[in-house]
């Protein structure tokens, strides 16, 4: 591909302007810097500016450094124009102009978010590494700081001779929350499984002014290292707010089902807000991935109760019964709550009297009406039962509605 | 029953009644009476069928079979390489089998004269069928837990108490050492009075996706496999792993409160005592066809003021000392009682407390020993003739299960819940009392 030999920065004037009357918020601004990276940058910052924009807390503009081995030195973006910048970029060195304006804008209180490959990069530039915390390849190795680990419920630190950075297979990984009251952190479960990455393990790096937010255990079985791995970690450098997530990987397939992974996307709005502010004042989604299954949100962002209804009412048994279990879900966090709780029995009712929802999706909400439903649903129940589809489901919702207790 | 008044039921029962009478006025009974040989005269042998003859029940057959004055007469099952399975065994056992073959609890239960039954079927099938065998007059060993709903196990109870029939329930650690000694050591005083139990179950399975359509085995009747249970087309699910889905049970958590809930219960002294209060948080699964929680973890709180924590074994990870401490191997699984005085922590794999002295208490200070089984089976037979209630009798099993159960409701419904163990109701949910019980498909019912 041909790449312009000066910085390309897309403006997306309109998300901002539209955005910005919608939700009266001050949004904050972004910008990606990508354009070389030994994973596939061209699918990873656009799942990045993706999932930021459609946030609407965001305004995001890309900065796509020239080739590798090209000339760099008009690559020279303006960092004070934003409150954070987010790192998705692997490669060749930065003018050292640019580099200096970047610690200069880290220092000065400016938001930094690290993603996935971004560690890989600048192993020699000393304070980059302290920006970043930890690191891998680049011919790291003792010199370059601690590993850094969880053992027995605390940071363990070690300094032992080796090299920094390796990982296992792709895998789908159970995350630990280890600083659950901390804001990026708060009302995230305190395990969820993220989908199908890559799990950086034996990073090390400086490691200063270093909290770790959440781990994941890299399993020897499957090429790790048999610890739990930091994954999630902030650094403060200077005035500066760095939010680091070692996730975020996509081959030459393309495949960014690890950015649509409900922990990633979370994380991601919630930590680039406090590597902006220090606060996150977004609210907290309300279907959060569990310690089985990874949350795969199609379109990098959380689900409203409609898009779960609109999916779920094209169910058929053998595929995906996702937004059925996550109506379940909802519904049991509002079982006490009487007015939250109608709101989704009328939703269910408006499904059951929609010719285009399948007999399937019905039968799975009949087993919920059963106990929650009120006499609001025995109507459009009844009206299931002439159904020879969903006859026996209805029955059985309305026999339980009735039964006298 | 009444009808059947001549049956050798009746007999064992009269016989029995003999034989403890002949405690208080010695008697000499003739050899006779009792078979020669080794065999067993016709008039004391029991008569028993199998009623789901899968891997548990077929493990417990084995254990009958150990008694000469058990005959297996009949196998039921919906699968016929269960009943052929069954019939191997029975050869092996005995050298050969005359054991009648059904597919129809109900043409079993028209057809034959049975003393007992050992009933293993899975959990949604266990009350039709226990109130239809209890109905005939039948002792029945029936597999843990009790019921899939609560007013199910009180249907079951009922059904027992009405007939006069014996049960035993199949949670037999009730039967073993450790579990005996750890109960005589909590309820003879030793840790003081206990102020709060932690239970650990196993943790969930992991989920398996959503397996396609396929033909039921040969020889497999799926419609009544399913039975009570909604209709639905098989999909390679049935033995064993019935387990991981809410139609047909509660998972690990109902699966296993009948053994270490039952356990604590014991240890308590509350085989009559039912929790006030219920609240906890399961985890689901998001997709696939399992269904129940792989994750659980409620807390019971009763009137004495006792808390009864009930979780998958991953929540106590904090307790274990594996690999660092060769002494203190004990992990998530299994019941602790904490008393004023110190804890004890039993297991299948281990029986350890607070402190060696707990361990070593002398036998004469146990006042008060349990009831004493030493083979659960046995214990069901010996019953059986002397017409004494079991180890495990189905109103206290019904009590063990109930822990579980309103468990499984407190977290589908998220809900705190107020238990009225009275009346077997829920005072402040109606949504939650409505999952106390389940409709059945047509045309099964409890017997009227």
């Amino acid at each position: 591909m041909i790449q312009s030999i000066k910085t390309i920065i897309q403006l997306a004037f309109l998300v901002l302007v539209v955005s910005l009357a919608s939700c009266g918020k001050k949004q904050q601004n972004v910008l990606i810097i990508t354009g070389q990276n030994n994973h596939n940058w061209k699918a990873s910052h656009v799942a990045l500016q993706k999932t930021l924009e459609t946030s609407e807390l965001f305004t995001v503009d890309v900065a796509i450094t020239p080739n590798k081995g090209e000339d760099m030195s008009g690559f020279k973006p303006d960092f004070t124009l934003y409150d954070v910048v987010l790192l998705d970029y692997n490669g060749d060195n930065w003018p050292q102009e640019t580099q200096s304006n970047f610690e200069k804008f880290v220092s000065n209180g400016g938001g930094v978010v690290v993603i996935h490959a971004a560690d890989n990069s600048f192993p020699e530039w000393e304070e980059y590494n302290k920006i970043i915390g930890l690191g891998g390849w680049g011919k790291r190795n003792e010199k370059d700081g601690p590993y850094v680990r969880w053992q027995n419920g605390e940071v363990v630190r070690d300094n032992s001779p080796g090299k920094g950075g390796m990982h296992g297979k792709k895998d789908q990984f159970v995350v630990d929350n280890r600083m659950p009251e901390h804001p990026i952190m708060k009302g995230i479960p305190a395990k969820c499984m993220h989908a199908y990455d890559e799990l950086y393990a034996k990073l090390r790096g400086p490691a200063e002014n270093m909290e770790v937010l959440a781990t994941a255990f890299s399993p020897k079985k499957t090429g790790g290292t048999g610890y739990h791995e930091p994954v999630l970690f902030t650094i403060n450098y200077g005035k500066g707010r760095v939010f680091h997530n070692v996730f975020g990987h996509v081959g030459k397939d393309s495949n960014t089902v690890a950015f649509k992974s409900a922990f990633f996307v979370y994380t991601l709005l919630r930590g680039t807000e406090w590597a902006a502010t220090g606060e996150v004042t977004q609210a907290l989604p309300e279907d959060m991935p569990n310690s089985v299954t990874p949350l795969i949100l199609p379109n990098y962002k959380a689900f409203t109760i409609n898009d779960l209804f609109r999916n779920a009412s094209k169910y058929k048994v053998g595929e995906s019964v996702k937004y059925l279990n996550l109506i379940s879900e909802r519904i049991k966090k509002y079982s006490d709550n009487p007015r939250e709780l109608a709101k989704i029995e009328d939703k269910i009712i408006q499904l059951l009297n929609d010719e285009q929802a399948t007999a399937d999706a019905k039968n799975y909400l009949c087993r919920e009406l059963s106990w929650m439903g009120s006499e609001n649903c025995i109507s459009a129940l009844k009206d299931l039962e002439n159904d020879v589809l969903t006859n026996e489901m209805a029955q059985f919702a309305i026999s339980r509605l009735s039964a006298k207790n | 029953m009444s009808e059947k008044s001549n049956s050798r039921r009746s007999f064992l029962k009269k016989s029995a009644a003999a034989l403890v009478g002949a405690t208080v006025f010695p008697s000499i009974i003739p050899a006779s009476a009792m078979g020669k040989n080794g065999f067993v005269a016709p008039s004391n042998r029991i008569e028993m069928a199998l009623v789901g003859s899968g891997g548990m029940g077929r493990g417990n057959m084995k254990n009958a079979l150990r008694n000469k004055a058990v005959e297996l007469v009949a196998l039921c099952d919906v699968d016929k390489k269960q009943i052929e399975r069954s019939q191997k065994l029975i050869i092996e056992s005995r050298g050969k089998s005359e054991a009648r073959e059904y597919e129809d609890f109900r043409q079993l239960l028209d057809n034959e004269k049975l003393d007992a039954a050992i009933l293993a079927l899975p959990d949604h099938w266990h009350s039709i069928i226990a109130c239809n065998v209890a109905n005939k007059g039948i002792h029945i060993y029936g597999e843990k837990p009790l019921a899939r709903t609560i007013s199910e196990g009180r249907a079951i109870v009922d059904s027992v108490n009405a007939n006069n029939i014996i049960w035993q329930t199949g949670s037999w650690q009730r039967s073993i050492k450790n579990f005996r000694t750890a109960v005589n050591l909590v309820r003879n005083g030793v840790i003081g009075e206990v102020t709060h139990v932690e239970v650990g179950l196993p943790d969930g399975r992991k989920p398996i996706g959503t397996p396609a359509i396929q033909s039921p085995p040969e020889g497999v009747n799926w419609d009544m496999w399913l039975g009570p249970a909604p209709k639905v087309p098989f999909r390679g699910v049935m033995h064993f792993n019935w387990r991981w889905i809410m139609d047909y049970s509660g998972g690990q958590l109902t699966d296993w409160a009948g053994h270490h809930v039952d356990i604590a219960h014991w240890g308590l002294g509350y085989d009559n005592k039912s929790p006030i209060e219920v609240e906890g948080k399961g985890v689901y699964p998001i997709e696939g066809i399992y269904n129940v929680p792989v994750e659980y973890d409620f807390t019971c709180k009763y009137d004495t003021g006792v808390n009864m924590r009930v979780a998958n074994a991953s929540a106590y990870s904090n307790r274990r000392g594996k690999g660092t401490d060769a002494k203190n191997k004990r992990g998530g699984m299994g019941t602790v009682w904490y008393g004023e005085k110190g804890w004890i922590h039993v297991d299948r794999s281990g029986l350890w407390a607070s402190s060696q002295d707990i361990l070593d208490t002398p036998e004469s200070l146990i006042k008060e020993p349990v009831y004493f089984s030493g083979n659960h089976m046995e214990n069901f037979i010996d019953c059986v003739k002397s017409s004494k209630e079991t180890i495990t009798p189905a109103h206290v099993a019904h009590n063990s299960i109930s822990v579980g159960l309103l468990g499984e409701i407190a977290m589908l419904t998220n809900q705190k819940l107020l238990w009225d163990g009275n009346t077997e109701r829920f005072t402040n949910s109606e949504q939650a009392n409505r999952l106390l019980s389940r409709p059945f498909r047509s045309p099964w019912q409890l017997p009227q």
